[in-house]
């Protein structure tokens, strides 16, 4: 029996693989961005890192209505933006088995918000399973397929941060299924107008009634049973394994297949018991869903509805309840000390631009999300906004007109990404055009290092521009003027002085302006370039290369010399000469001897 | 139940440090179960790893207070973790320095007295494994030599932790990460 250790997601990706699957499609997204990622080490399967969320869903629907085995991964909060095809394509039936994976992030780690999906399976009429660890994750996956088929239905694995990025030990398996239905019938139950998107209604009711009634036999739950019947624990996913961590003598239900539930099923357990309490991380929906099936239960009242629940809070919460004995404590995991904040890599082009803006006259800087999300950040501290993909656009504009009723004419600028501007943003830069007035001051900075950095450096649709291999080469310029935008401008993020004329320049502007500030990420092309060093007796230690906030970059003592001078970490540095730019005496210098000539 | 906690900076190689700990304790027969905290780690910010192993392990995370040895792979990242130490828990410590954005703008401290005297509390074995690295041939072989003083302490076969080491470095650096191993695993 061979067995390796996985991630979560690397499992999830092996139980794609092992049940023949052959289309995987995701938008990278922590947590779940390792599963396509690790998809493509395997033979005969289709994986695409899609445009975003929503186009992500549709291709994977093409793959199931062509009778491939499909599969969808994104973060949280991708559903929200595929859930318009979504919400539709739970009416009907699918082809081949459909699996949609969904990665919550209890705690925000790495995420804008904590939304619980499970909410949104319930609401797009779907079933869901929960693993608590890898092996489980992969067999829940091949599980899922098997009763997507059986049933006609898209299946939701809802998966959360810890259980994506820890890893045990999984059984290797070969692949079992290899069939691949025909192609989808025509067949009015695949278009969804009236009458047969009313007819599907009920459809999907009664797919849903019947998944109920069989769920027990998908022996995806687990009972463990103790002496003692004073109470009973409910839970799912990784909670499960922070209780047994405990190791209490306490009955357990835990649950695999987590909605809808069978009344009867839940009833035969816990009717033997004096109290029933749920665990679950963010919101009461076990609980809740027990509830409405009459069944009577506690839960939230003694666990926190935000953030992860670990073996501590969980003993607490059953502390508080009373249903064991114990002292509530919860020790730091980390002492009080001096914070270490994430900042720009060594090198990043985007690290220039918020010098430039820290000094500018912006007044209010629109941001989104991506890498350049650390400009909200000390110590630049510039970005006064972030909601969610691409908005920024639309944000900026709204602000805009507003503030032009109020007869306020201070600059507005808004910052983006490459990778974003191709997720949501383009919609919204066509919006733009609509009832603008040439007097509206809004300057637009597209921060293009032609890459999806925050997730690891995923591909988009300019990525091809720097790197051959790669079949996406969207001109963003030329797209822009396409749409119809008159004023746009490219600059290099590495030329200081000329990028800094060109914003400042048109943050002045009385009007709509587009800067699209190209560099490439230092860190996915892997730049490395000759290393800088400070001349400490040219150095006057005024910091102004320090506030590039660039990691080699240090204040330090030099023998002889008195004070305080800069000093680069030459291991660190990776030669892209922003600080010898912004040196006003030309204290910082190439290490190989070359006269530095910017 | 074994605990061992490694903490660094992002940037620093932890996620393939914990695979390579994790891959020995499997090789071991155990069961094992590890935690990469990963996220914003390529940008300078704090990551840390758990890995536990036994014959059967349930949460991947470890409890407070209930680590046997922690990696500190930087020296202000292994005292923001002491609490995680249990009294009798051993520290491994890459002494090289990577400062923070406060200590470079002299809005804080660096806390040498602090990591000092978490030094002195623990048994622990910290030298400057960057430098060491760099002398030996790359700096990159750093996290190997923290390894090695692991090893010193764990029950494990040497052949194990080698075949797995060079399994996961590149092929030409096979031989320095060897070194590597055994200057950690003699200096304990």
């Amino acid at each position: 029996m061979k067995q390796e250790m996985l991630t979560g997601n690397e499992a999830i990706a092996r139980g794609f693989y092992e049940a023949g699957g052959k289309m995987a499609t995701s938008y990278p997204g922590s947590p779940t961005v390792q599963i396509l990622d690790a998809c493509k080490q395997y033979d005969n399967v289709y994986a695409e890192f899609s445009t975003n969320e929503k186009v992500a869903l549709e291709v994977a629907i093409g793959g199931s209505f062509a009778g491939v085995r499909s599969m969808v991964s994104m973060k949280h909060v991708g559903m929200n933006i595929a859930a318009d095809p979504l919400m539709t394509f739970t009416e009907t039936p699918t082809n081949g088995g459909f699996l949609l994976i969904t990665g919550d992030d209890p705690g925000l780690k790495s995420s804008q918000n904590e939304q619980d999906n499970r909410l949104f399976g319930k609401f797009a009429n779907m079933p869901i399973v929960d693993p608590s660890d890898a092996q489980e994750a992969k067999e829940f996956t091949k599980a899922a397929f098997e009763i997507s088929e059986g049933f006609e239905t898209p299946v939701m694995l809802r998966i959360t941060s810890r259980l994506c990025h820890a890893r045990s030990i999984v059984t290797i398996e070969e692949p079992s299924h290899n069939a691949t239905k025909p192609v989808f019938e025509k067949d009015n139950k695949y278009a969804m107008i009236p009458p047969a998107s009313v007819v599907a209604q009920h459809f999907m009711k009664e797919r849903l009634e019947q998944l109920q009634e069989k769920s027990p036999e998908f022996d995806l739950n687990k009972y463990e049973e103790s002496n003692k019947k004073d109470v009973l624990i409910i839970t799912s996913g990784i909670s499960y394994n922070h209780l047994k961590d405990l190791g209490l003598d306490i009955s357990i239900l835990k649950l695999g297949f987590i909605y809808p539930l069978n009344y009867d099923y839940i009833l035969s357990y816990t009717k033997q018991y004096e109290r029933v309490i749920v665990i679950e991380e963010m919101m009461p929906f076990i609980e809740n869903e027990l509830k409405l099936m009459g069944i009577t239960c506690e839960g939230k009242k003694y666990f926190s509805f935000t953030g992860e629940l670990d073996s501590r809070d969980i003993k607490n919460g059953l502390i508080k309840a009373e249903a064991i004995e114990g002292e509530i404590k919860k020790p730091p995991m980390v002492l009080e000390t001096v914070k270490r904040l994430p900042l720009f890599c060594s090198g990043c082009p985007h690290r220039p631009i918020f010098d430039m803006l820290k000094k500018s006259k912006a007044q209010m800087v629109i941001g989104d999300i991506g890498c350049y999300s650390l400009g909200i950040l000390e110590p630049t501290e510039i970005s006064h906004s972030i909601i969610s993909m691409g908005a920024t656009v639309g944000i900026t504009k709204g602000i805009r007109k507003a503030m032009s009723l109020g007869q306020k004419s201070e600059p507005v600028v808004s910052v983006i990404g490459d990778g974003t501007f191709f997720h949501s943003g383009i919609p919204s830069f066509i919006n733009l055009l609509h009832q603008q007035e040439d007097f509206e001051n809004m300057t637009f900075l597209i921060l293009d290092n032609r890459t999806t950095a925050m997730t690891g450096g995923q591909h988009n649709g300019g990525s091809g521009n720097f790197n051959d291999q790669d079949d996406l080469h969207v001109d963003i310029k030329a797209l822009l003027e396409t749409i119809g935008f008159k004023r746009i401008f490219e600059v290099d993020q590495y030329d200081y002085k000329a990028t800094k004329t060109i914003i400042n320049q048109e943050i002045a502007f009385e009007g709509l302006s587009i800067v699209i500030a190209k560099g490439q990420c230092a860190l996915k092309y892997k730049v490395k370039k000759t290393p800088y060093y400070v001349d400490p007796s040219t150095c006057i230690g005024c910091k102004t290369c320090i506030k590039t906030n660039c990691p080699p970059l240090k204040m330090k003592t030099y023998e002889g010399i008195d004070g305080f001078k800069s000093s680069i970490d030459s291991d660190m540095c990776v030669g892209c000469g922003i600080c010898a730019q912004v040196c006003p005496v030309r204290a910082i210098k190439l290490l190989d001897g070359k006269e530095v000539t910017k | 139940m074994m605990n061992i906690m490694i903490v660094g900076v992002g940037g620093q190689g932890l996620v393939l440090t914990s695979g390579i700990v994790c891959e020995v304790a499997k090789r071991s027969g155990y069961d094992v179960k590890s935690n990469d905290v990963i996220g914003l780690s390529q940008r300078g910010g704090r990551v840390w790893a758990n890995i536990r192993f036994d014959k059967k392990v349930y949460s991947p995370n470890i409890p407070v207070g209930e680590a046997d040895f922690l990696l500190a792979l930087e020296p202000l990242e292994g005292y923001r973790y002491k609490n995680m130490l249990k009294e009798d828990g051993v520290i491994f410590m890459n002494e090289r320095i990577i400062y923070p954005s406060d200590v470079v703008f002299d809005k804080a401290e660096y806390p040498i007295k602090d990591i000092e005297d978490m030094l002195e509390a623990f048994e622990s074995y910290a030298i400057d494994a960057t430098k060491i690295g760099k002398t030996l041939g790359n700096m990159m072989v750093a996290n190997t030599i923290i390894l090695g003083m692991l090893a010193k302490k764990l029950d494990f076969d040497v052949a194990i932790w080698e075949a797995v080491i060079s399994e996961r470095v590149p092929k030409k650096a096979q031989l320095l990460n060897q070194e590597a191993f055994y200057y950690g695993y003699r200096y304990v």
